[in-house]
């Protein structure tokens, strides 16, 4: 063990990635049956990653080169697959932002999850999470990435199915680990073709190769695409981003920590992970940016259409990682990063603070929430609304410099449709965000027809779409309870615990966007050629940032328009197009699709052939066989006369004629 | 009279009473008895080897010893097959004993 101690760094990155893990066996062999002790052990843990990952981030700032520590892990003839770590810009920032998200987030379910049954669990979940993403981040091959990619989807499935008790919950995680895991197929064929053809899945190796034109175009161009099916499922790209909107069945903080500021975004962190890899293979990048722009338009529509609070960050979440792609296929590296850091920030943000209004009303609705006051909650609310802020892009806040980035690499790309596609998108973004907020801080007070008290449960299924409010209180999940005995404990610690990941939170919203020259610097390399690969700083850019701008502010102000202004009807313009509404509300009826085609193609033409298969063949030989069997025996048993002495004739004949065999 | 083949030609008639015996009793008494002529028609072959060319006189005599004695655990394990089959059947008449017939 002594080379551990000899080097700082190395010591720093193992005890970074693998405390959590630590931590995770122990609270599940050990500590089960203390909850507290169980939170105390897993937050410790994931605070010394957040120091280890502080110190490593100071400490290879200046590194000036990619820093690498790996062994050997598989060896087959000339192909060696690496373990071991890779520090360089991009996985530092990124290694940081998952160390300070779960760091908050861990803290702030201290008082969200206060008095769950499976409050032991829960933690040792999170450890894992922070165990497996920290893993994956600094993976300096894309098998050890692989790898942890599934980890991380193991506890996403595990967290999303966390009120296991729950029947949706339980629906929505194994829809969430299949559909992911469709992607990753085409992700790990993608691999084997790699290595087929190339023959080494280090991550420097790749992007140096790509870039020298050491791999043939066909094969970056096939194995990119493949690779690109893992992006789409995991970060829910546009066929497969129904998973992400039914995850939210799992507690607050996890929507917020996996699915929206970290495990989503790990598609597009591998995206740009191998960044140059994907650049060599410019029809690769043309379908990324299509798919892109797919999803973030769909999605932004879908969350018109809902009136639950956390279906509107999780379609917000996917409409963001669509900017996200589409910033980087369009080629700019840096904007798309950027986007990534700060989108983390603020959509954990806006996730903990629904959490503290779910928390306090027990209902996603926010209809529900504005009606029971939820303006009367100042830091939670004033969070939020700083949240929806840089979510729309609007100036001071970090969401309008990454936003702007995006959209300074689309304006440079030669075709402006997809210029249109995200201002179009930065409206839309607005405009539902807004609607959100301006619902909670003016609710619409006549609602004679509907009985209201505090229990109600708005569920929005899949397929119908209820408008009306159900009465469930027959339904109230332990998710609930919870709540209910957090609330009864007051604004004491509980409150305090959710209150100040918020404040940070907001801090650093606040104050990312400055940092965006350093922080390219610091990414793309010191050189100013990294600035004018970025594009669109000229006489041009500032018309693209008012529009940019005026974008988002027109958003805002449709949305007060419809739902903020005295006397509005809070209907919006979906309200008064009943067809369009519907067609939203069913996510473009894309599970609907996805169902048929399951079941036309995959169970009606590959099953069937496959069972034909079992059932002809596999079983008709199996049986074929063993019938042989049983009537050679019948046959065969017409020599056994049972009479032991003509046995020993037979046997003494043989003998002799082998005798005489070998004698003449 | 001393040479090699008047014991050859000995334990070749024992030998073939053995058999002979063991093929045509229907006795599992006497099939067991036959059974041990073979045997000693065996060692009588090993001994007049060892006595007439071995290099080395006291291998024959291990092996004759060996079968002895193994003749002897036969003998027990094949009278206690006997015995269990006396006692379903009441008999020792192998005729008996065709209950596998196929």
């Amino acid at each position: 063990m002594s080379w551990l101690f000899k080097d700082p760094v190395l010591f720093a990155a193992v005890l970074c990635t693998w405390l959590p893990f630590l931590s995770m066996a122990v609270i599940l062999i050990f500590t089960r049956h203390k909850p507290q002790l169980s939170s105390y052990i897993s937050i410790g843990a994931v605070s010394t990653s957040l120091l280890c990952a502080l110190f490593l981030l100071i400490k290879l700032v200046h590194a000036g080169g990619p820093v690498e520590y790996k062994t050997a892990w598989l060896i087959a003839d000339d192909i060696v697959v690496p373990f071991g770590y890779l520090f360089d810009p991009l996985s530092l920032l990124m290694l940081l932002i998952v160390a300070v998200i779960s760091f908050l987030v861990q803290v702030y379910s201290l008082g969200y999850m206060a008095g769950d049954p499976g409050f032991s669990r829960y933690y040792a979940f999170q450890s894992l999470f922070a165990w497996a993403m920290m893993d994956m981040v600094i993976a300096p091959g894309m098998l050890q990435l692989y790898i942890f990619w599934e980890l991380v989807g193991l506890a996403s499935y595990l967290l999303i199915g966390f009120y296991y008790e729950k029947w949706s919950a339980g629906q929505a995680g194994k829809k969430a680990f299949v559909m992911t895991r469709l992607g990753d197929i085409g992700f790990f064929l993608g691999l084997i073709l790699l290595v087929l053809g190339f023959g080494d899945l280090g991550i420097l190796a790749m992007n140096e190769a790509a870039q020298t034109h050491a791999i043939p175009g066909y094969l970056i161009t096939a194995s990119a695409l493949l690779i690109f099916c893992g992006v789409i499922g995991k970060s829910a790209q546009f066929p497969l981003l129904t998973w992400l909107p039914d995850a939210m069945e799992g507690p607050t903080p996890v929507s917020a920590l996996l699915h929206s500021a970290t495990m989503v975004a790990a598609g597009v962190y591998m995206f740009s992970r191998i960044f140059p890899f994907f650049a060599a293979s410019p029809t690769a990048m043309a379908i990324a940016l299509a798919i892109g722009t797919i999803t973030m338009l769909l999605s932004s529509t879908m969350a018109m259409a809902t009136f639950d609070l956390k279906q509107v960050w999780a379609y917000s979440t996917v409409s963001q990682l669509g900017f996200m792609v589409m910033g980087l296929a369009a080629g700019g590296y840096f904007a798309g990063v950027f986007h990534l850091t700060t989108h983390a920030g603020f959509k954990a943000l806006l996730f903990l603070c629904s959490g503290v209004f779910i928390h306090e009303y027990h209902s996603n609705d926010m209809r529900d929430i504005g009606r029971g006051g939820g303006r009367n909650l100042k830091i939670p609310m004033v969070c939020m609304t700083v949240g929806a802020l840089a979510l729309s892009g609007v100036f001071p806040f970090s969401g309008f410099f990454s936003k702007e980035a995006i959209m300074g690499v689309l304006a440079s790309h030669p075709n402006k449709f997809w210029l249109l596609a995200g201002l179009l998108g930065a409206l839309m973004t607005a405009y539902y965000s807004f609607r959100l907020i301006f619902m909670i801080l003016f609710p619409k007070k006549i609602d004679a027809t509907l009985p209201h008290d505090a229990v109600h449960h708005h569920q929005e299924k899949d397929a119908i779409i209820e408008i009306d409010h159900e009465l469930d209180s027959g339904h109230g999940s332990s998710h609930d309870q919870a709540g209910g005995h957090g609330h009864e404990e007051g604004h004491g610690n509980v409150f305090w615990y959710m209150a100040w990941p918020l404040i940070i939170l907001t801090t650093i919203t606040l104050f990312l966007g400055f940092f965006q020259s350093s922080l390219e610097a610091f990414l793309v390399g010191h050189g100013a050629e990294g600035h004018a690969a970025e594009g669109g700083h000229g006489a041009g850019h500032y018309a693209l940032l008012i529009a940019a701008v005026s974008m988002g502010l027109a958003g805002i102000f449709w949305a007060y328009l419809e739902f903020g202004r005295k006397g509005a009807s809070q209907e919006g313009f979906l309200g008064r197009l009943p067809k369009l509404e519907t067609l939203f509300a069913n996510r473009w009826y894309i599970d609907r699709f996805l169902r048929r085609f399951l079941d036309r193609a995959i169970y009606g033409g590959l099953t069937s052939i496959f069972t034909r298969n079992d059932r002809r063949i596999i079983d008709g030989g199996i049986d074929g066989f063993c019938l042989f069997t049983i009537g050679s025996g019948r046959i065969l048993s017409f020599l056994q006369s049972s009479m032991l002495q003509y046995n020993l004739l037979v046997m003494i004949a043989a003998v002799g004629l082998v005798v005489l065999y070998f004698v003449v | 009279m001393n040479t090699l083949s008047t014991y050859l030609i000995v334990a070749a008639i024992l030998f073939g009473l053995g058999l002979l015996g063991v093929l045509q009793r229907r006795n599992l008494v006497g099939m067991l008895i036959s059974i041990e002529l073979m045997l000693n028609g065996a060692n009588i072959n090993f001994m007049a080897f060892n006595r007439f060319l071995a290099p080395e006189p006291a291998v024959g005599q291990i092996v004759v010893l060996f079968v002895i004695g193994l003749a002897a655990a036969e003998a027990a394990i094949g009278l206690s097959i006997i015995l269990a089959l006396f006692r379903r059947l009441r008999s020792i008449n192998v005729e008996r004993a065709q209950q596998m017939r196929g």
